[in-house]
């Protein structure tokens, strides 16, 4: 057997201060592709929120299985207190042995703790720091507003998209602004990486969060720009594909997707659906929606001519039915649905591994890493840091202090 | 000239629609030179729009000209085998190639990672599809919705009773797009180690499970928890929701405690005896309560309009913010301050307006080198500039239909 090349980013560190979710989400996918992560917090504030009804990391203890579910698993921690002058001379003495930052404050409160990119690449010429901010880092009347991802996905229009046809009022996300930038972020910093280790010159990278989620609403926003339509609440629908839709299936709660892209594979729904769900009054044979055209122009109609046909019907074993036909369909999956899915079984522990002091096996762990590199796979190397957890090592080993130095820091509050 | 963080990297992209599109845009935005191959019809999205005036043109559909700026256009028919061959030494030239192809029809056309490595070790392969490359379901068909769906996170939105929702545009192609370039840089830096390329994928399907449907199934599976659906009101905390205005909605959310405290003050209700209700204080609970607690607040928030809001909450400092249709958000100060829209000339779509940058790098700027290409725009330049055939055997591959005229 070959030897394990190093993974992508090995011999990187990265100081990580993202809270919330986007922030540690990113430090999270570099710590999983090989760097050395080091979350630091402020030694005297509580740490952060983590969503969707996990428990806040301070809440858990060291061995609680769900420090792997969290977005700062596989990090160290630390605690330093920036806003005293021995604590940012500790700081630039980490930053010359790092290679990035990142960081999600608002706007500029980095550099008004005099940790401003500029200050930093003077302590660290390759130095790369990725500010992930709401509106962007130059002025602008958003500049200094304050948000958390709901709100900004409002603000940026994201939030007027989400809803159903029969109700002005917009639905709730959940937030898919946090990962979207996140994952932006990834991107950029692995380039800017490329750049340094070309060049040996490192930069600083100015993240609107609400801009790079622009991104995945290009298409109202050119029709916009092109016609001057203003897009609304979409429910399922997509422009040019009928039938694009959810539909109620057989059971409480059961769920059906469907997308239809042309006329053959309409024909092969129609097969599937048989000479009872098609003949009927209302039936799906009907002329009107025999073209494209015709299912665009008739799409209430279509859309519940199906649904009472699908609402007869197991949601697993039509979606069988129709893949094996060749059209593209797919239960709505919930969280126990997924967890009995042979399929998201195999995703989400293909392409990573525990590392050598991880408490969790592979199959224990609920959700994988998406990216697969099948010659250098992501490394889940632990749980999430107890917060300050790592002083010992990065402050003793890393910077070189003695035991009472840290004593003595540790006294004044400073870590 | 600045310089390019992905100077001289070479790319080619194989596939349809967005999410190998968007993969390849982002490394192309930042100095990668990208060929598309189109199918000898073009690529989908050429024929999706939006069109100036809603007149369907090849040329001129918003997705397509946004999806693929900086990018040579060659037209290659793979379905034939001179034009998988020819798919094949334009790969051997390439460090990456992105393609969201279904496996199958990639291996049936040779043009698998197996393959191409065979003679390009150094080659990195970054497959972007829906239930992913080495799975069960690798060959089932899939779009953005089923995606979606198939991902846990339409469960969560929407209405409870009603039909769960999916996250409009095809959200899910963009997710998959941005963790199939990460996935091909992460591959590109493991290679200047080890001098070798790999094969990188990614399943559409787990990259919005794992990040956006994020701790349901742990929640699920750990702690025996089922949310249901969260129509306006997210079940996480006390307030997140939308809110109506006179005039329109707001998202109304806080997470620390003397916001709420402040918009209480601000509505003139901190001695109202509801703000004083102890269920309020356990925020991570109190959502529960939200049909008892709401109407307490709601009539202040009707009374006014959503400028007369949005001024107030900003000067409060509150994270209130409108639900912005897209015209207030495109014709923004804020974007115009921060330079966000860009102006294209091209040849058959005229001049238009596209969107900036997702991020700003401050030594290698993201920038728009050239306009998207028309349909084949490149297949001389390519084919015989840089892959060597000749002038007459490209008239055959035209007339033979293996490249489109």
């Amino acid at each position: 057997m070959s030897e394990q090349p190093p993974p992508p980013l090995a011999g990187l560190r990265v100081l990580d201060h993202g809270h919330v979710w986007a922030g540690p989400l990113l430090g999270r996918s570099l710590s999983e592709a090989g760097a050395e992560v080091i979350k630091v917090e402020a030694p005297d504030r509580a740490s952060g929120i983590v969503m969707g009804g996990m428990p806040a990391r301070s809440e858990m203890d060291a061995h609680d299985p769900r420090r792997y579910h969290d977005y700062d698993r596989g990090k160290l921690g630390i605690t330093i207190d920036l806003a005293g002058e021995q604590g940012r001379e500790l700081y630039h003495s980490l930053i010359a042995i790092s290679d990035v930052v990142i960081e999600n404050f608002s706007a500029n409160v980095m550099k008004s703790l005099g940790l401003g990119y500029e200050a930093l690449s003077e302590v660290n010429p390759r130095l790369i720091m990725a500010s992930l901010s709401a509106t962007g880092g130059t002025p602008g009347p958003w500049r200094d507003l304050r948000t958390y991802g709901p709100s900004l996905a409002a603000l940026y229009g994201i939030k007027s998209l989400l809803g159903y046809l029969d109700d002005p009022q917009p639905r709730e996300d959940t937030a898919d602004l946090d990962p979207t930038a996140a994952g932006h972020a990834f991107v950029a910093v692995l380039a800017a990486l490329e750049y340094c280790d070309r060049t040996g010159r490192g930069q600083y990278i100015d993240m609107a969060q609400g801009e790079a989620t622009m991104q995945r609403i290009a298409e109202p926003l050119m029709d916009y720009q092109m016609n001057g339509r203003v897009a609304g609440l979409q429910q399922n629908r997509y422009p040019g594909v009928a039938p694009h839709g959810i539909y109620r299936a057989a059971g409480d709660d059961r769920w059906l997707s469907i997308v239809v892209r042309n006329d053959e594979e309409w024909a092969a729904l129609l097969h599937v659906s048989g000479d009872a769900a098609s003949y009927g009054p209302g039936g799906l044979a009907n002329a009107r929606f025999a073209t494209l055209e015709g299912r665009l122009a008739h799409q209430d109609e279509l859309d519940a001519a199906i649904e009472t046909w699908t609402v007869q019907h197991d949601a697993f074993e039509l979606t069988q039915q129709l893949q094996q036909a060749r059209v593209a369909a797919y239960p709505v999956m919930g969280p126990p649905d997924l967890a009995a899915d042979a399929n998201y079984d195999a995703l989400r522990t293909t392409g990573v591994r525990m590392g050598p002091d991880a408490e969790l096996s592979i199959d224990q762990l609920y959700h994988g890493v998406p990216w697969k590199l099948t010659r250098t796979p992501a490394e889940i190397s632990g749980p999430s840091p107890i917060k300050g957890g790592h002083n010992d090592y990065v402050f003793r080993e890393l910077l070189g202090l003695g035991a009472d130095d840290l004593a003595a820091l540790q006294e004044q509050r400073i870590v | 000239m600045p310089e390019r963080a992905l100077e001289g990297l070479k790319v080619l992209e194989l596939g349809d629609f967005i999410s190998a599109a968007y993969a390849s845009k982002l490394l192309a935005d930042l100095g990668a030179e990208v060929i598309k191959i189109e199918p000898p019809a073009g690529d989908n999205s050429r024929r999706h729009g939006p069109f100036p005036a809603d007149e369907p043109h090849d040329e001129r559909s918003g997705l397509y000209l946004f999806l693929n700026a900086n990018k040579r256009s060659v037209t290659l028919d793979i379905e034939q085998p001179e034009g998988a061959a020819l798919c094949r030494r334009l790969a051997q030239q390439a460090d990456i190639v992105i393609h969201n192809l279904p496996p199958a029809e990639l291996e049936a056309h040779g043009l698998d990672y197996e393959t191409l490595s065979e003679d390009h070790a150094e080659l990195v392969m970054s497959s972007i599809t829906v239930f992913g490359y080495d799975t069960l379901y690798r060959d089932w068909k899939g779009h953005a919705l089923t995606a979606t769906a198939a991902s846990g996170i339409s469960m969560r939105i929407g209405d409870p009773g009603r039909s769960p929702l999916w996250i409009p545009y095809c959200a899910a192609d963009f997710q998959g797009g941005i963790h199939g370039a990460a996935a091909a840089l992460l591959a590109l830096r493991a290679r200047r180690s080890s001098g070798e390329g790999q094969h990188a994928w990614v399943s559409i399907v787990e990259v919005v499970g794992s990040y956006l449907a994020g701790s349901a199934l742990p929640g699920f599976v750990l702690s025996g928890q089922l949310r249901s659906r969260a129509g306006t009101h997210m079940e996480a905390f006390y307030p997140w929701q939308v809110t109506p205005s006179a005039d329109g909605y707001f998202e109304v959310i806080t997470m620390v405690d003397d916001q709420w405290q402040r918009f209480v003050e601000l509505m003139d209700e901190s001695d109202a005896p509801w703000a004083a209700d102890e269920r309020l204080e356990a925020r991570w609970t109190a959502w529960q309560w939200a049909d008892e607690i709401d109407p307490n607040w709601y009539p202040w928030m009707r009374e006014r309009t959503t400028a007369e809001l949005t001024e107030l909450f900003r000067e409060h400092g509150l994270p209130f913010q409108p639900v912005n249709s897209l015209d207030v958000v495109a014709d923004s100060d804020h974007l115009k301050r921060r330079d966000f829209w860009r102006t294209i000339t091209h040849a058959e779509a005229g001049e238009y307006q596209t969107l900036g940058p997702p991020y700003r790098l401050s030594e290698t700027p993201w920038e728009l080198r050239r306009p998207p290409p028309l349909l084949g725009e490149h297949n001389a330049e390519v084919l015989v500039g840089e892959l060597g055939l000749g002038a007459m055997e490209l008239a055959r591959l035209v007339v033979t239909g293996v490249v489109a005229s």
